[in-house]
This record gives structure tokens, C-alpha cells and sequence, in this order.
């Protein structure tokens, strides 16, 4: 090694990996449901503005980050966007169940592409969703283990139209990658939570489907069990407060 | 037959050549690099001159001039490469019927069990190929140029990676081949042995320009090229005809212009005609004729002139009855013998070389082919 | 032991199915880029040459992502195709097949053009003089010359089909019956708890075919090449 620059610089470089990830003192790493995206990065801003301390978030199904958590990734907070999949590691005591709220509701949507010729309607039981879609297909979660995939799956169990509805599915990871494949005009239709359509140009909702029709759609949060530093407690917290609580509105959450 | 005028320019090398090519046999000679090769491609279609034209059989294949420039696939030639190329994936059958299958019935020249017979080449039709022997290669080659009823049959140097023995094996095929199919043949080599058994007229070329054309023997006699061929090989190439034969001594008299010759024991009628070469070497002069000698020829002849040659060695022309005649002597012999352009003196053959055998039911028009005595 | 589901059933039909195509459809295209890029000069041949490399270097999602936006129902061909004919390509096994077509290209491509240029020129001017045309030449002493290299590529792009996952999830997504192929399945079934079990055995019949389709290349090469020597 020749200059004295480039071993500082090696030097740095080792030192930011000996010390793990990105080189911030405490941070908060949250596991949460994709639909939470852009609401909780707005919270996490405002809670590294107060306090100085940062929040990472990976966002994806809930039932994918259910899964890495069981396998040991380094996620402190986990919100999911259903019960089964928090009832699922409580079970396994992956979380501390003390720690557990049911912070948020949210309200299922059928959207279409911002140009789609559908006018809004008031969606019933009696609805022929796959009618609707034409010869076209309806974009969801996996209804196998991705929440929004879920609920629209109980909505149509319930409502017998599941063996019409299901060949009709064009699956996807994560409700945002079923909302972007309406987006695209790939799917002329698409299930999401109200949430998501509302911070969507490109989507219109069609109608809202009404909550007899599926389970309450509940958003618990808790502490992951040994990972729940203070930092990790302040920012659970942090979720109810009343700073926070705007924000959830304002992205149109319900909070309970 | 064959007519072309060629002009083409490839970097430092030039070609130019006019030539004319009748029925039989016609050798492209010359060193490596003259040109010959490149000659045949370009009648063939492979490469295209500068300017020209070629006309095969009243038709043309080319003419810079009108533009015209007819595929290798339409001219109706028969190519035979020096490598063989046969394809590998097919059998030799397949390789044999590869151009033959092109041509409908009634268009056929030559029909495939007469090839196949005359190459003897039945056994192998099954075989592929990698499979064959270097000269069953080249039969099939030549068998698979044949099939396709060609105007002209080109050969490159097709025996050129054979041994003597298996040469010797096939040159008279090849001469078959111009009689039995009536089929013209354009011979590249550079081996003087194939050319004088096989043409009935000789091109020479060199750095792509034709130095001499005609009829063999008149070619090779002429003084200006004697050395063409390696100084080693000069000498006369003469036509003889078979006159008759001794069984009791096992000898056969052939006779020419000059007079009688005696070889071993032909097999060939009388009156067949032979071709020979008495290189200059094997011929010794003496100026009385020479008793109780082994050497059995002895011709009359008169010197015609003498011209000094390497390393203190002289050529003397000889003429005898008409025919030229070739020998070298030392300066030293000379200086005791004082040969004068003029003289009488008398040759004496150690060795002559049936360059050309005979078959013996041919007929070419107005001249009949040669054969050779084996020494 | 080894019964399969209905649904393992269905994703290795499936990656039959779409590497099947993808690569007897591309063959003919790659037959073609491969002649031309091997015998042909042209300005610009470095750009094409380039071009057809890109999908074996770019990221396959890279790839998928591209064809999304230009065959999706949206795009400039997609839109196209659905007007005029009707076709989308999105969620369907065609759709599929064309993301794996063009990830294997350059796999076929480049065998392909190997096999051409090691080919003897001189036997295609030995075909000419015999009297067959250059198209003729090509199927009768090319091709079957170069069919080595055709069996290479081909078994290359098939391999690849097979595995082939970025692209597309991306352009087609996971779709059962039409587009849930077994790399797919496979990836669906690890981003589920308790989906372990059912990728294990995906794992172990993916294998297998794998294996299958390498023993059928390497029987099939020695045949060709005994045939060849003669």
C-alpha cells in the first residue's frame, strides 16, 4: 500500500464493517407490513428529528418478514398487516407478547387503473367480481399467506365466489406489488387496502368492500424478544402518540 | 472447350492469362505461387477476376464487361480439390450422390455404377469418410466430381498428398477418365512425373502468366524451358509406337522417327502408342559406333548445338531422324570428344521411361495416347 | 416416497413447457444472429453483437423489468399487440416463455457461433461446385457441420430456461397454472412459513430434471459426434 490516504480509507472502510451496517449510533430496525410504507417512514423522520435516533425498515408481506424473523433476522419491531401472522411468532415466542398492540385498521379496496371505464360502485355480496374483471385478471397478495391476499380470499369464501374468483388471481408478493401491476394496466383490477389507493394517482377505487365480508383487518405491532433495546421501546412507543397518530390519518389509517 | 482471358490483381501478385483448353487432358504447371490454383478457382467461380471473361463449352460463365457472373452452382463444372474435401457427415454414397442428385435424370452424362466400376471404389460405399485411406479419398473425390455431369472436370492437385504408390495407382485413372466420359480435365500440379503422364497439353506458368502452351512434347523440347522442370529432369519426351514383341528376351521394339527402342516387355498391342522420356543424363555420346556394349540403345544422331550448363557440365541437342534428343556430358568429355554443332555422332541410351501408359481401346482425334515402358 | 403433489405437478409441466418453447422458438433467430455475426461484416455489427450479449450480463430482474415496459399492455409493442391482435403477454406461460427466450439468447448465440466459425469454408465451396445454391449449401453441409454446436446451445438455453427466475417474476409474476414455474414455486413457497418442506422437495425434483437434461445433452453430443467422425 503506497499512500497513506488509501490506508485510511481502508481503514474506515473496515472499521464501518467491523462495527455492523451503516455507521449511525442506534438504530431501530422494523419489520413492517409493505402497506405501511410511506406512513411509517414519515413517523420514523419525525422520531429521529425529536430523538436523534434512526429508524431501518424492510417492508414486505407480512408473511416473508414473519418467516426471516423466524429464522433469526435482525428485525426489533414487527408490525404485520393481520393477526395470524403476530399470533404465529407469539406462538413461537419470537416476539414478547407483553409488548403487543393492535395499533391500526384499515378498510379493503377493488381498485382499477386511474383510466379504467368502471364507474364506482357499492360492493356487496352479491358483487360478481369476476365479472367485473372481464377476461382480464384480478391483482392481490398471495391469498396463501399474504395478508391483503387473505382477507380478499375470507371476502369471497364467504361470499361463494371464491372457485370463479380464484383462477382469476394474478398473485403478487406484497399488496404494493399488486397495486403496482393495476398501476401498469397489467391487471384491470386489483385488491389493496384503502390506503394504498389513496396514495396512488394511477389507481382509482372502484369500491369498498364492506368489513362483514372479511375479518377486521387489524395491524398489530410488538418488540421482537431479545432485540428490544431502549431505543427499539421508545420507538413502539413513539407509534401512539398523538404526533404519530396524525400521520396515520392523515394516510388515511383507522386507529384504534 | 474451354476459352478465357483473366485479369485479376491481389495485392503484389498479378495474374494474366489467356488460354485456350480442347478435349483431353490439359496440365496447369508451374512453381508454387504461379498463379494456378487461383486460375482454376476463378473458371470455377470460387473468386472472380478483375476483369475478363470465360466461356465454357459456347457459354459464358463470366464477362467484367456485360457484367455477367454465373454462380459456382450453375456452371456445371466438376471440381476436384486438393484436400478432397468430402463431407464428413455423409456416407460415401451420400458423398458420391451429393451432385448427382441435383441433376434430373435425363440431364446425367455419366451414370453412378459406371464411376463407382471404374474407380472400384464399390466397397466402400458405406463407409464414411474418416474412414478411408488417403487414395480412397481421392477416388471418391474424383467419383463425387464426376457424378455431377460436368462440362469440365477441374483437378487441383488432387494426388499431391499420396505416396508414389498409390499415385501410380490412380494416374491412369484419371487418364480413363477423360476417354471413358469424354469429359475434359484442367489439371493443376507441380510434379513434372504427373504431368507427362497424364496431359495431352501443357500450360506453364509463372507469377501468373502462361510462358508456354501447346502439346506436350513440344513444350518440354523446347530450349527455352529446359530447366523449367529441375535441372535434374530435363531431357526429350517423345511419342513411340509399339512395333512388336520379343517373349524369348522379354522385350518390346517400340519405333519413332528416330528409330527403334527397345523397353521390357509392354503389355500393350501393336501399334498402341507410348509416351517417353530419356532424361539427359541417362544419354552418352560416342562419335564411333560403339561395340560389345550392354547398353542396347544406340540411335545415329546429329548434333544440333552445345550450351554450357552448371558445374562444368554441357547440354548438347541432338536431333534424330527428326525427333529431339537430349544430352549431358562434362566439360571434360567435350574437350576430348570436340563436339561441333553438326556432327555425327551416336547416342547412347542408359535408361528410357514409359512416362504414359497406354489404354489400349482410346482413341483421340488424330492422336493416339502414349504408353510408357516401365526401365 | 415420491408421488408429487398436484401443485409440483404443475410448476415442472410448466418450466417444461416454457423452456420447451423458449428455446425451439428462438432457435431459428439464433440459427441466424449466430450466422451473421460469424460470417458477416457490417458497420455497426459490434453494437448488434453487444446488444444480443446484454441480457446474459444485465440482472435477468434488469431484463424482465425491460420487457414489462415494453410488451406490458402499456408499452409500445404490448400495446400494439393488444390492439391489433389481441395478445397480452402479461400473466401468461407465452409471456414466460419469451422472458426465458431472451435470458438464454445469448447462451445459443454464442455456441452457435462458435460451431459456425470452426466450420471448413472450403466444404461449402465444394458443396457450391456440386451444383447446390447458397441456401442449399447452408441446410445440407452447414447446418448438419455445426450441429454440435446447435446441440450445445440448445441444451445451454434450456438449462438456463430452467432456471430462470428474476425476469420472470418480474415481467409475468407468479401465476399458477400459467406462469408458476418450479424456480417460482420454489421462491413462493420460501416467503411462507412452514413452506420449507414443500421447497425441499421442489429443490430435489428440480435437480433431477436438471440432471436428467445434462445426461440427455451428453448422450446426444457423443452420438452426434461419432456420426461426424465416421
Amino acid at each position: 500500500m503506497s499512500s497513506p490516504y488509501l490506508r485510511s480509507l481502508l481503514a474506515g472502510l473496515v472499521l464501518c464493517f467491523a462495527a455492523g451496517g451503516p455507521c449511525h449510533a442506534e438504530d431501530v430496525m422494523v419489520f413492517a407490513a409493505a402497506s405501511l410504507t410511506n406512513a411509517l417512514n414519515d413517523i420514523a423522520e419525525q422520531f429521529s428529528a425529536k430523538t436523534g435516533t434512526h429508524m431501518s425498515a424492510s417492508y414486505a408481506a407480512s408473511s416473508a418478514l414473519a418467516k426471516q424473523i423466524e429464522q433469526g433476522a435482525p428485525a426489533q419491531i414487527f408490525a404485520s398487516a393481520d393477526l395470524k401472522w403476530m399470533d404465529y411468532l407469539v406462538e413461537k415466542k419470537l416476539v414478547v407478547a407483553d409488548s403487543r398492540i393492535n395499533l391500526l385498521g384499515n378498510r379493503l379496496v377493488l381498485v382499477a387503473p386511474a383510466d379504467s371505464k368502471l364507474d364506482k360502485m357499492e360492493i356487496t355480496p352479491k358483487t360478481d367480481i369476476a365479472a367485473l374483471a372481464g377476461n382480464g385478471r384480478i391483482s392481490t397478495g398471495d391469498p396463501d399467506s399474504v395478508p391483503v391476499g387473505l382477507y380478499f380470499r375470507q371476502a369471497m369464501e364467504r361470499s361463494g365466489q371464491w372457485a370463479a374468483i380464484e383462477p382469476k388471481l394474478a398473485r403478487a408478493d406484497s399488496v404494493r406489488a399488486a397495486l403496482a401491476q393495476v398501476e401498469r394496466g397489467e391487471a384491470p383490477l386489483g385488491v389493496v387496502y384503502a390506503t394504498d389507493a389513496a396514495i396512488s394517482r394511477k389507481v382509482k377505487v372502484v369500491g369498498v368492500f364492506p368489513e362483514s365480508m372479511h375479518d377486521f383487518i387489524v395491524y398489530p405491532f410488538a418488540l421482537v424478544t431479545g432485540k428490544d433495546s431502549a431505543a427499539a421501546k421508545g420507538l413502539l412507543a413513539y407509534l401512539s402518540t398523538n404526533d404519530a397518530k396524525a400521520v396515520w390519518v392523515r394516510y388515511g389509517f383507522k386507529v384504534n | 472447350m474451354l476459352d478465357l482471358s483473366v485479369r485479376r490483381r491481389q495485392g503484389n501478385f498479378q495474374l494474366d492469362v489467356t488460354l485456350k483448353a480442347g478435349p483431353g487432358i490439359t496440365a496447369l504447371f508451374g512453381p508454387s505461387g504461379s498463379g494456378k490454383t487461383s486460375l482454376i478457382n476463378m473458371v470455377a467461380g470460387l473468386s472472380r477476376p478483375d476483369h475478363g471473361r470465360i466461356v465454357v463449352d459456347d457459354r459464358v460463365l463470366f464477362e467484367s464487361q456485360s457484367g455477367i457472373d454465373v454462380p459456382p452452382e450453375h456452371r456445371h463444372l466438376g471440381y476436384v480439390f486438393q484436400e478432397g474435401r468430402l463431407f464428413p457427415h455423409l456416407s460415401v454414397k451420400g458423398n458420391l450422390t451429393f451432385g448427382w442428385q441435383r441433376m434430373p435424370a435425363h440431364q446425367r452424362s455419366v451414370q453412378f455404377a459406371d464411376v463407382v466400376d471404374v474407380l472400384g471404389i464399390g466397397h466402400l460405399l458405406k463407409r464414411h469418410p474418416a474412414g478411408l485411406s488417403g487414395g480412397e479419398k481421392s477416388r471418391v473425390a474424383i467419383g463425387r466430381a464426376l457424378l455431377a455431369s460436368p462440362r469440365i472436370l477441374l483437378m487441383d492437385e488432387p494426388l499431391a498428398s499420396l505416396d508414389a504408390g498409390r499415385k501410380a495407382e490412380l494416374l491412369p485413372f484419371i487418364v480413363n477418365l477423360a476417354s471413358q466420359f469424354a469429359i475434359p480435365i484442367l489439371y493443376v500440379s507441380h510434379a513434372m512425373d504427373e504431368v507427362l503422364g497424364l496431359a495431352d497439353t501443357l500450360v506453364l506458368m509463372e507469377n501468373g502468366r502462361v510462358i508456354a502452351d501447346g502439346p506436350v512434347e513440344e513444350v518440354v523440347a523446347r530450349p527455352d524451358l529446359k530447366d523449367f522442370s529441375g535441372h535434374r529432369d530435363a531431357g526429350a519426351v517423345l511419342r513411340a509406337t509399339v512395333r512388336h514383341h520379343d517373349d524369348d528376351h522379354g522385350v518390346t521394339a517400340l519405333g519413332f522417327s528416330g528409330g527403334t527402342l527397345l523397353v521390357s516387355r509392354l503389355d500393350l498391342g501393336c501399334g498402341a502408342s507410348v509416351r517417353l522420356r530419356i532424361r539427359s543424363r541417362d544419354v552418352s555420346l560416342a562419335l564411333e559406333p560403339p561395340r560389345k556394349l550392354s547398353i542396347r540403345n544406340v540411335l545415329p544422331v546429329t548434333v544440333t548445338s552445345l550450351s554450357p550448363s552448371s558445374n562444368h557440365m554441357i547440354d548438347v541437342k541432338l536431333d534424330c531422324g527428326g525427333t529431339v534428343l537430349w544430352s549431358q556430358i562434362t566439360s571434360l568429355a567435350q574437350s576430348h570428344l570436340g563436339l561441333t554443332p553438326g556432327m555425327q555422332a551416336y547416342a547412347l541410351l542408359k535408361a528410357v521411361t514409359i512416362a504414359r501408359e497406354d489404354i489400349a481401346d482410346y482413341r483421340r482425334a488424330g492422336i493416339a495416347p502414349e504408353a510408357v515402358a516401365d526401365d | 416416497m415420491f408421488s408429487l403433489t398436484p401443485l409440483e405437478i404443475e410448476a415442472l409441466r410448466l418450466s417444461l413447457l416454457v423452456s420447451g418453447v423458449a428455446v425451439a422458438g428462438s432457435l431459428p433467430l439464433g440459427i441466424l444472429c449466430a450466422w451473421v455475426l460469424a460470417r458477416r461484416d457490417f458497420p455497426g455489427k459490434v453494437l448488434v453483437d453487444g446488444l444480443i450479449h446484454l441480457p446474459l450480463v444485465l440482472p435477468p430482474v434488469v431484463v424482465g423489468y425491460f420487457l414489462l415496459v415494453v410488451l406490458g399492455r402499456r408499452g409500445p409493442v404490448g400495446s400494439l399487440l393488444l390492439d391489433w391482435f389481441g395478445i397480452t403477454l402479461g400473466f401468461t406461460w407465452k409471456g414466460a416463455a419469451i422472458a426465458s427466450a431472451v435470458i438464454a439468447f445469448p447462451l445459443m448465440v454464442r455456441a452457435i457461433r462458435l460451431s459456425l466459425e470452426s466450420v471448413d469454408r472450403g466444404l461449402e465451396q465444394a458443396a457450391r461446385t456440386l451444383g447446390c445454391g447458397p441456401v442449399r449449401t447452408f441446410f445440407t453441409v452447414t447446418l448438419p457441420l455445426v450441429s454440435p454446436g446447435l446441440l450445445t446451445g440448445t441444451i445451454l438455453g434450456f438449462a438456463r430456461s430452467l432456471s430462470e427466475f428474476g425476469a420472470t417474476i418480474t415481467f409475468v409474476s407468479n401465476i399458477p397454472g400459467e406462469t408458476r414455474t418450479l424456480p417460482i414455486a420454489l421462491y413462493a413457497l420460501t416467503q411462507v412459513p412452514g413452506g420449507d418442506a414443500a421447497a425441499m422437495r421442489l429443490c430435489v425434483i428440480s435437480v433431477a430434471v436438471a440432471f436428467i437434461a445434462l445426461l440427455a445433452a451428453e448422450i446426444l453430443a457423443r452420438r452426434v459426434q461419432t456420426r461426424l467422425r465416421g
